[in-house]
């Protein structure tokens, strides 16, 4: 089961409304390498794992990643809400203020809505497990462009903090991936 | 059941290799760890000249908070190598020193600001409701 903890697993506070920079950051939420992804694919492999390393990793990932999500989330929520309609329209975001008005939904920076189609469940173990090994290199190079589309120092802390992530997480995998690679799945 | 052994392969330690040849002395403080994003220091990978950058509290609240925090980030980060590696005893008696740390922690900072977790709402009002909830930030001041 889960239980939520009222504060964000690293501190989110954007003051500077940025339109342009939460429509491309959305894709961290919403997108093909983005969070709700992660969180998804690794909630939903846990349960073929076949002993407590792999249970327990991908479930503990899995629980971290949906925390991200709120991270992204509110990012997006803080950039956004002190805009007009017409900032919004000027900035691609008319389409958006359409569907969802200020309200935040899970899409890529294009607008696209989340699919679980994103990710995959296979069934076995070794291609479960490099895919994950893949979903963090992607979401570490996402997030290494997103770096690079800001210079706002409270956007960026998040983003390093977020992308760090992705590489200790890269590490587990691997190191997990080799564990049952050796064991002969 | 609840007592069985977890069948893991006894020499688990030859099978899970730690691929950075760790040291104990490699792990950061929850501080250190929680600006960086990584309790290792060897595994540790900025992007470009880019490190990270200073959490400035604006006041005893959020001090405390940003404690809390980085403890709940440390036991978070030494778990996932914990789940690999489960042997590792002092990896282990780190770990526990933040559990009792963090809950030291949780217990003062609720006490005076509300409760973090639904189960310490025990004082005379509802106050799990109360904002800022940790998407708000209020005039600049960093949450909750």
């Amino acid at each position: 089961m889960f239980k939520y903890v009222k504060h964000t697993n690293f501190p989110v506070n954007i003051r500077k409304k940025d339109l342009r920079m939460a429509k491309y950051l959305v894709t961290q939420f919403g997108g093909s390498n983005g969070e709700l992804a992660a969180a998804l694919r690794y909630f939903s492999q846990k349960f073929n794992m076949p002993d407590d390393y792999g249970k327990a990793l991908l479930n503990d990932i899995a629980t971290e990643e949906l925390g991200h999500c709120e991270m992204i989330a509110t990012m997006v929520h803080q950039l956004t809400k002190d805009a007009t309609k017409k900032e919004m329209e000027e900035a691609g975001l008319g389409s958006h203020y359409a569907e969802h008005g200020k309200g935040v939904y899970p899409t890529d920076a294009n607008g696209v809505p989340f699919t679980v189609t994103y990710f995959a469940v296979t069934g076995d173990v070794l291609a479960d497990i490099s895919e994950d090994m893949a979903a963090e290199q992607k979401a570490r190079a996402v997030y290494e462009n997103l770096i690079d589309l800001t210079e706002d120092e409270d956007v960026l802390r998040v983003l390093l903090f977020l992308r760090q992530r992705e590489v200790v997480h890269f590490n587990r995998f691997k190191e997990l991936y080799e564990y049952y690679q050796k064991k002969g799945y | 059941m609840l007592f069985e052994t977890n069948g893991m392969d006894e020499n688990i330690s030859l099978f899970i290799s730690d691929i950075f040849g760790r040291e104990n002395k490699d792990i950061l403080s929850p501080k250190e760890g929680f600006l960086r994003g990584n309790m290792f220091a060897s595994e540790y990978k900025p992007y470009k000249n880019l490190t990270y950058l200073p959490l400035k509290a604006k006041s005893e609240r959020e001090e405390m908070l940003y404690e809390i925090m980085a403890l709940d980030f440390a036991i978070n980060d030494l778990n996932l190598y914990l789940d690999l590696h489960p042997d590792n005893k002092e990896v282990f008696a780190m770990f526990k020193g933040y559990v009792e740390e963090h809950k030291k922690q949780v217990k003062e900072y609720s006490k005076i600001y509300g409760p973090l977790t639904l189960n310490k709402t025990v004082g005379s009002k509802f106050n799990w409701i109360d904002s800022p909830w940790p998407w708000d930030n209020l005039g600049g001041s960093m949450y909750v």
